[in-house]
């Protein structure tokens, strides 16, 4: 069953008796996760420490020799060391990148400043622009050469190479770092871009060169121009945090292939990585949704909603049976900047266990999007808050056990959680338990209110899904949410708060390359498609062998973005094979059925292309290693409250620990499982069962209750 | 008229039901931008969807409506209402109603509304409504931009007075046969209007489901607390202001060197007079309505730049708490026009190019609102300009393309003002270039910002745009806009902006300035425009800019002339 040989894809194990573990290694804002996997016999260990946000390399390095340690596991039995990083995304969120310097088309030096000449905020005079009040590249270092391609591709005006020779030197004289070159239409023609990125290594060396069409080679001049900025202002921070793992990892003689994590759901090497910084905006998310994935595959479910629910936010995303959803180029942003780059669709709201509870100026009651945080975090935590939050409503509901929180690691105040909700209470009129159960309807509106916006909005009907929940706050939500969306299946992973590490060992190797056609019907130059398809699919092989992945490991598929001529926005169309026929085209006509309820006989018109080529992980991850069968057996019965038929009532509720639950028999709620990084919630009318392989699956019982 | 919830709800049902209304109203937009075929929807965005209540009220709006369309829409209604009271007809269940008539609530023609009655049950419960700048409606020349020269509103294009396309569940097929018969590019513009049709029917269908959910009585109620809180919400400001009386002027270019005098230097005057929790704003004193297309319809143009304005200074997004935009919001906010004056015209006196009057009249009272909030206001802005270019392919079929160009914000308190965006009630997007070029035979050559133009000032204003457009083939173009003769006063010793302009041909021995509002007229391959977007008022003493401010200006290059 278990594959000895090439379990992650381009790592062949020439000692496969003694390789045999694989290192996931999360860095997240306050935590760095570890998962140590053996291959051969499924064992796992997992390990959680601070992150050192100074230098993550510090926590990363010394948490992977201490888990490997605790685990006896020597250095040169990794096999690989696979990491989520959100070095990326913290120099763009606290702008700290390299100082960066533009060349692009004579004309066109504010393209990034203007953008697309709307304001983020309808009503408010007072706002910043994020590209105005924080731009990548300072005027001053945006330099304008005599250049110019025309929509189909032709040479217009031929590049003046000594302009391009002169403003890289003046990019040095003022002492930058990394360099973006965004010519317009780049995308049809990059001989120009290419041509200036030759000519200012000559001039500048060493220094960090990005060309948009290199990047995201899509039409939309200011967003792909950003994209490539924002690309070169991250690239030399993740290029030398990358290059000091590499060598941390040397060091501590571990020779494993690293592999980082990309947005788009596949690894990719640190080499990679650090020419590409700006596909690793998502990383650590983008994982914990592959995570979610094989969670879901584990019990045989291909449909699910990923439900990562931690202090702070709720970060959604969907996985269909075509596989993890990703977001449409024109909805992606990443702190407010518009990016072109693949990525999961992750739909992050300000709802989780530490979002604060409030009656606001004018009345109106309030969860979120302000989070109490870790610290001082929720009023019941020993750290001196005193705002109420949903981890304090669940604590007074008697949906969380003041002792068994975090597996005991932190004792919670319940007086403090009550008087942080009656003083919120007394404002709303309600008695203390209403206003704790209101915290707790509201938070989960609004969650369903995102998953809706995800499935129904998107023509998904929600009860074909299953709700894979994690994170901290995620399985005590999970069910009370699926509810409200008649979803009817949840599904606990073994370690819900180290998802994207474990999300890290099972995901693939995997690249994808857009490129901007506009071909329209009838004249759909199939022979030039054919050809760009191939193109692109050629690079990405490379890309993959220059990785160490053998021809035959590597899937492709193809998809070819359409609209009806005219229209703004594309669906995307999958090719049936790489001999593309007009013909494949008429697929659009139901496509659009399906969307939008009607289709046209208007001319479809390409858009662009789209091709992803990957190197699956066959590894199955993670078994179980459960132990021998217990009978469930209640640590106690505590009261909790709940809303039936919109009565709180206080109903009789199991407490267990989820390790006493076996295969064998299913548990009717209410009960809580708790574990060392979270609790699940089972409401009256849900059921909880364990499957062979560990994973907790809550299921809506067929009868309701006796109401 | 308000109609007091027999019913109270508790806070935790009303912020579901209202996380529920808006996540409707943007689902809708997003279904509209996506089906819709012309740029000026699908890219610029230049369209509403709302959904009110059975007395027209508005509820909520989608994320990416543009304030000018969304604001608008509960006048549409009202007008709507007041034709079926004169004509005898009622809402049906399986209605769908155009309307377009400014001086019926609509906002000016070109933004038609689709308007379905949502029914539960048998109940009337409300209404899900899209409106949308259309590209073309038949009038004089391509474009529903630049018609400046129509004399009275028949000139203007099709109108359309609460016109049932669908009366019971049957569509009235003559309808669109006129409608296809007398619009230029009709595939285009009734594939818009199928977009619009399609999105306000998700609405109608949510809306029903959400009752569905909730109760009928239960969402009035819902609806009456919503409007309730935004309305108190606003006065919770109001008050906290000085009472007293607060004017302001601001001045239209008109038809700059136009040979009749009312035609020219329109001037628009403010009285804000703050009272308690209310406001109330007076254009007495404000020019009169002129035979030219730029008068602004009292319903649908002036309520919605008075009262947009107040709320952005006011509950400026930024710095406040969230709140809903319904119609509570206009309640505590009372208007008087004079009948006859450019700011309340009368039939049927034409109105297609109001926009950027009804932009300086918010930016007017922005001003009227800087003694007592100066911390909170910008210097004058820059205003707009619409430009229609059109022509016809190879196979003769035509073309319409309808650009906005961007003004700039002036100067405020602690910060410089924004450059080259859209202003107060407006707020759409460009076009890419490299979507431009790509499906019109257009090139773009230069589009940056206008360096050394901003109002000097503590902090100055924003720097407007230089835009240039080539015909690469013969074609034609009309333009409305204001803004290149006034510049955008400054504020508390600020210095003023710089006008925009209009250039044909720049930098050749054929260049010519050309007027804001400009009738179509015709292009040959070759011939370019120029389009330069006016640069906003500075905002204090510009002895008081701090020097690195200046050198920061200087290494940047905008502080030159360009």
């Amino acid at each position: 069953m278990i594959p000895m040989l090439n379990v992650v894809p381009g790592i062949h194990r020439s000692e496969a008796a003694t390789q045999e573990w694989l290192a996931g290694i999360d860095v997240g804002g306050t935590f760095t996760d570890f998962v140590l996997q053996n291959i051969a016999t499924d064992v796992v260990h997992v390990y959680k420490t601070q992150t050192t946000s100074g230098d993550p390399s510090v926590a990363f390095a010394e948490g992977l020799a201490e888990v490997c340690a605790q685990a006896s596991v020597a250095p040169d039995q990794l096999a690989a060391v696979l990491h989520g990083t959100t070095v990326a995304m913290n120099a763009v969120i606290e702008h700290r990148g390299a100082l960066t310097g533009l060349i692009t088309t004579r004309g066109f030096r504010d393209i990034i400043h203007i953008g697309r000449h709307q304001r983020p905020q309808h009503y408010s005079i007072m706002q910043d622009i994020p590209w105005q009040a924080r731009p990548f590249v300072e005027r001053r270092h945006r330099k304008v050469v005599t250049e110019r391609i025309g929509p189909d591709g032709a040479i217009l005006v031929g590049l003046a190479e000594d302009e391009v020779r002169q403003a890289a030197r003046e990019l040095t004289e003022e002492g930058v770092e990394s360099v973006a070159v965004c010519f317009l239409f780049s995308y049809r023609n990059s001989v120009h871009e290419d041509r200036s990125a030759e000519i200012i290594r000559e001039e500048m060396g060493e220094v960090f060169v990005t060309t948009s069409a290199d990047i995201a080679p899509q039409f939309r001049e200011f967003e792909r121009f950003t994209t490539a900025c924002m690309n070169a202002f991250v690239g030399p921070a993740a290029g030398s945090y990358l290059g000091r793992l590499t060598r941390r990892l040397r060091h501590d003689h571990i020779a494993a292939p690293f592999r980082v994590m990309m947005s788009n759901g596949g690894l990719t090497t640190s080499e990679t990585a650090s020419k590409r910084p700006v596909t690793l905006m998502m990383s650590g998310p983008a994982a914990g949704v592959v995570g979610g994935q094989r969670t879901g595959k584990l019990v045989g479910r291909h449909r699910l909603i990923t439900f990562d629910v931690g202090g702070t936010s709720a970060d959604l995303a969907i996985v269909t049976d075509d596989g993890v959803v990703e977001a449409s180029a024109r909805d992606t942003y990443v702190a407010g900047f518009p990016l072109l780059v693949p990525m999961v669709d992750v739909h992050a709201i300000g709802a989780g266990g530490g979002s604060i509870a409030r009656v606001d100026a004018g009345g109106a009651f309030r969860v979120g999007p302000q989070s109490a945080g870790a610290d001082p975090g929720p009023a019941c935590y020993p750290r001196g808050g005193t705002e109420p939050t949903v981890t304090d409503a669940n604590l007074v509901l008697g949906r969380l056990s003041r002792d068994l929180f975090l597996g005991g690691r932190m004792t919670l105040s319940h007086a403090a959680a009550q008087a942080a909700i009656a003083r919120l209470a007394r404002q709303l009129g309600l008695t203390t338990m209403a206003a704790a159960a209101g915290i707790i309807s509201v938070i989960n509106a609004n969650m369903a209110q995102a998953i809706r916006s995800l499935t129904v909005q998107k023509g998904r009907d929600p009860r074909d899904f299953g709700l894979v929940a994690f994170g901290g706050a995620g399985p005590l939500h999970a069910a009370e949410v699926a509810d409200l969306l008649e979803i009817p299946e949840v599904i606990v992973p073994l370690y819900p708060g180290l998802t994207s590490a474990v999300g890290l060992l099972a995901s693939d190797l995997k690249y994808d390359e857009m490129r901007t056609v506009f071909m329209a019907e009838p004249n759909i130059d199939a022979k030039r498609l054919r050809e760009q398809l191939a193109d692109l699919e050629q690079g990405l092989r490379g890309r993959l062998a220059a990785d160490g992945v053998a021809g035959a490991e590597i899937s492709v598929s193809r998809h070819l973005d359409c609209r009806y001529t005219g229209q703004g926005y594309e669906l995307r169309l999958p090719l049936p094979s790489d001999h593309f026929e007009p013909a494949m085209l008429v697929g659009f006509h139901e496509l659009h059925r399906q969307e939008y309820g009607h289709a046209s006989d208007d001319p479809i018109e390409v858009v662009s292309m789209r091709i992803t080529a990957w190197a699956g992980n066959r590894s199955e991850l993670i078994h179980g290693g459960t132990t021998a069968p217990r009978m469930p057996q209640t640590i106690e019965d505590r009261g909790s409250i709940f809303r039936q038929d919109g009565v709180l009532v206080s109903l009789s509720t199991k407490h267990l620990h989820r390790s006493m639950l076996t295969s064998e028999e299913s548990l009717a709620g209410p009960a809580l499982l708790f574990q060392s990084d979270t609790s699940t919630l089972v409401p009256p009318s849900w059921n909880a069962r364990v499957a062979d392989n560990g994973m907790l699956i809550l299921s809506k019982s067929r009868s309701e209750g006796p109401q | 008229m308000t109609t007091r919830a027999a019913k109270t709800i508790d806070p935790i049902t009303a912020a579901v039901i209202s996380g529920a209304l808006d996540a409707i109203a943007t689902e809708m937009g997003h279904k509209l931008a996506r089906m819709s075929y012309s740029s000026i929807i699908r890219e610029s965005e230049d369209f509403g969807c709302v959904l009110c209540d059975r007395e027209g009220r508005q509820l909520c709006e989608s994320s990416q409506s543009t304030p000018l369309q969304s604001g608008p829409i509960p006048g549409y209604i009202r007008g709507i209402n007041r034709r079926f009271d004169e004509i005898g007809l009622t809402w049906n269940a399986g209605d769908i109603v155009m309307h377009n008539d400014a001086y019926y609530g609509a906002s000016h023609g070109p933004d038609v509304a689709f308007c379905i009655p949502v029914f539960y049950g048998k109940e009337l419960v409300g209404f899900a409504v899209t409106t949308a700048h259309h590209l073309d409606l038949g009038a004089l020349s391509p474009g529903t931009v630049g018609i400046v020269d129509a004399t009275d509103t028949y000139a203007e294009g099709l109108r359309f007075n609460a016109l049932k396309i669908h009366e019971e569940g049957r569509v009235n097929q003559e309808l669109w046969r006129i409608l296809a018969d007398n619009i230029r590019i009709p595939r285009l513009v009734l594939g818009d209007m199928q977009a619009q049709i399609a999105a306000a029917r998700l609405g109608e269908q949510r809306l029903i489901d959400l009752i569905g959910q909730h109760g009928s009585e239960i969402f009035r109620a819902a609806s009456e607390q919503l409007m309730d809180y935004s309305e108190a919400a606003l006065r919770r400001e109001i008050e906290l202001l000085p009472d007293g009386r607060y004017e302001a002027e601001g001045w239209l270019d008109g038809y700059v060197g136009h040979p009749d005098p009312k035609n020219r230097d329109w001037v628009i005057r403010v009285a804000l007079t703050v009272a308690g929790s209310n406001i109330h704003v007076d254009l007495t004193g404000t020019s009169p309505q002129v035979d030219k297309p730029f008068n602004m319809p009292f319903e649908g143009t002036v309520d919605v730049a008075v009262w947009l304005t107040i709320r952005s200074v006011l509950l400026d997004s930024s710095l406040h708490d969230p709140v809903p935009t319904n119609s509570g919001l206009f309640r505590p906010i009372t208007i008087t026009a004079p009948k006859g004056c450019l700011a309340n015209p009368i039939f049927p006196a034409p109105v297609i190019g109001r926009a950027v009057a009804g932009n300086l009249l918010a930016d007017t009272v922005m001003r009227a609102l800087s003694t007592v909030m100066p911390e909170r206001v910008s210097a004058g802005t820059g205003n707009l300009k619409a430009i229609a270019f059109s022509g016809k392919r190879a196979d003769g079929a035509p073309w319409v393309y309808i650009e906005i160009i961007e003004g700039s914000y002036g100067g405020r308190f602690g910060k410089d003002g924004l450059d080259a965006v859209d202003t107060l009630y407006a707020n759409t997007r460009n076009n890419p270039i490299e979507d431009v070029e790509s499906h019109y035979p257009l090139r773009v050559t230069r589009y940056e910002l206008r360096e050394g133009s901003a109002g000097d000032g503590q902090w100055r204003g924003g720097l407007g745009s230089i835009r240039d457009v080539e015909f690469l083939s013969r074609g034609g173009y009309s333009i409305e806009g204001d803004g290149s003769l006034h510049p955008p006063p400054g504020l508390f010793g600020g210095e003023v902006g710089t006008p925009g302009a209009v250039v044909l041909n720049a930098g050749s021995d054929h260049e010519a300035h050309l007027p804001t509002k400009l009738a179509f007229r015709q292009a040959t391959p070759g011939d370019s425009i120029r389009l330069i977007g006016p640069s906003g008022g500075g905002y204090g003493p510009p002895a008081r800019r701090a020097s690195a401010a200046r050198h920061q200006d200087s290494l940047n290059d905008l502080t030159g002339a360009d």
